[in-house]
């Protein structure tokens, strides 16, 4: 082992350089410190979300979860909501008043265009005339009627514009599908009734060609020609009669885009003797 | 060590000692057992002495590092914590102010959510009125139209009634005439009285008849 000239070991002496770590190291340290932390620029804080107050949000400030809801109309209602507060549903229902010789009877129908408008056959049979009126009370001048040869269908076509109508649906309503249906029972207010679709059967009256559609919708004479209609608010069936068990029976929507599809297929409506 | 020291190793100048640190001459050995070494300074002493020295220079150095980064140290906590309480401030102000403006849009929500509830009620209460008067007007054009046709009837009926008393009349005027007739039947060809006598048989029962169904019309 080699020494030095103090006898100690090189690497403990360090031929004088020792003394000049610590200094340097403290410098080292010294700096290091005054740049990192003691004398170097403070790190920014973190800016407030705003300049102002009124620039937040107040959802900024309360938790989606928990924040009250805010009253609203919502969207499926203010797309059926008219300036008067009816709905579509309502507004495109109309009463049919068949004054015949020396009879009386009332109808529902609905409109499917401006000025034209469908209901059941029986409801505008052997009138001298027909009065239709709308889910407020006016009264629409008639123009012309037509009954349908194979169904128990009718259209009417009005002077006066009506107030609205529904959109046709794409397919009959299948068992189990919801119907809303809007009409005028008994003759008396503007009713809107619910139910669903309980199957297919013959017609027992014999007064549509092929098979008609059974809802537990509660109907009453006066019902027919109402609309059912799906959640949609699109036609799906027309009223035309009650069951004894309380059931209404629809000309389903296929057979009515069948016959408005035939031009042929509709005859003027002869007016009693 | 300083056994391994060889003897002729040349002494420390004793003015290299720093002064008033005892490691001159007169200052005691390092070495206590080496007495003949105490009255002449080993050269060991000063190195001693010196390496004494800077490591007293060295902590001072770095005490006063130590200082310096203790008093930077200290100002950045300072500045820190003043900035830290003055965005606090900002952020109390701001949470406050918008606490107000919470509560306020609060108030003005529940205000219209009343006014909301209350138009609903009313717009309700509209529309069942609007549908009852058109049910109600429905009913009285309902009523006029059957009115109407009453009135149809009854006039029909009335008229009927009519044509009925004037054939019962006209009956009655016949059969007084065949009365008369016959009470001259010698002034008259019998077969003209038998024809006038068919005649009013034929005026009468054809009188009954419509009679009869009038009557029966009425009591329907």
């Amino acid at each position: 082992m080699s020494r030095g000239p103090a006898g100690r070991p090189p690497s403990a002496v360090g031929n004088g350089r020792r003394p000049a770590r610590p200094v340097l190291l403290a410098g080292a340290l010294t700096a290091a410190a005054t740049l990192l932390v003691g004398c170097g620029p403070v790190p920014p804080f973190p800016p407030l979300p705003s300049e102002g107050p009124s620039a937040i949000a107040a959802s900024d400030l309360v938790p989606g979860d928990v924040a009250p809801a805010a009253p609203s109309i919502a969207p499926s209602e203010a797309a059926h909501l008219s300036p008067d507060g009816f709905d579509a549903v309502q507004r495109m229902a109309v009463r049919i008043r068949n004054v015949g010789c020396g009879a009386l009877s009332t109808g529902s129908g609905f409109a499917i265009d401006e000025h034209t408008l469908i209901t059941n056959r029986h409801v505008v049979a052997d009138a001298s005339s027909l009065q239709v009126s709308t889910y407020d009370g006016r009264d629409l001048e008639v123009a012309a009627a037509s009954t349908a040869g194979l169904a128990d269908l009718a259209v009417v076509r009005t002077e006066d514009p009506l107030p609205s109508f529904p959109r046709l649906g794409d397919a009959d309503p299948v068992p189990g599908q919801h119907v809303t249906v809007v009409g005028y029972p008994e003759g008396r207010a503007l009713t809107v009734t619910q139910g669903s679709v309980i199957g297919a059967t013959n017609d027992p009256l014999n007064a549509n060609l092929g098979q008609v559609l059974v809802t537990d919708a509660p109907v009453e004479p006066g019902s027919s020609g109402s609309a059912a209609l799906d959640d949609d608010g699109r036609v799906v069936g027309v009223v035309y009669a009650k069951t004894d068990d309380g059931m209404s029976l629809l000309v389903p929507l296929s057979t009515v885009q069948q016959v408005l599809a035939d031009t042929t297929a509709f005859t003027p409506v002869e007016p009693c003797a | 060590m300083s056994d391994e020291r060889p003897a002729g190793a040349a002494p420390v100048p004793p003015s290299y000692a720093p002064p008033g640190h005892g490691s001159g001459p007169h200052a005691v050995p390092a070495a206590a057992p080496h007495a003949a070494v105490a009255e002449a300074p080993l050269p060991d002493d000063g190195a001693a002495a010196v390496r004494r020295s800077r490591r007293r220079g060295r902590g001072a150095v770095v005490l006063a590092a130590l200082l310096v980064v203790a008093l930077c140290l200290a100002g950045y906590l300072w500045v820190a914590a003043d900035r830290w309480r003055q965005s606090s401030d900002a952020w109390q102000e701001q949470a406050r102010a918008q606490g107000e403006r919470v509560a306020e849009l609060e108030s003005q929500l529940s205000a219209a959510s009343s006014e909301l509830a209350a138009a609903r009620e009313q717009l309700a209460t509209a529309t069942s009125r609007i549908t009852a008067l058109a049910d109600e007007k429905a009913q009285l054009g309902d009523e006029n139209v059957a009115s109407q046709q009453y009135l149809d009837y009854q006039r029909r009926v009335s008229e009927a009634a009519g044509v009925v008393a004037s054939a019962l009349g006209r009956c009655t005027s016949g059969q007084s005439q065949l009365i008369e007739y016959l009470r001259t039947p010698e002034r008259y060809d019998p077969a003209d009285l038998e024809q006038f006598g068919q005649q009013v048989d034929t005026l009468c029962a054809q009188a009954t008849a419509a009679n009869e169904s009038l009557q029966q019309e009425l009591q329907q």
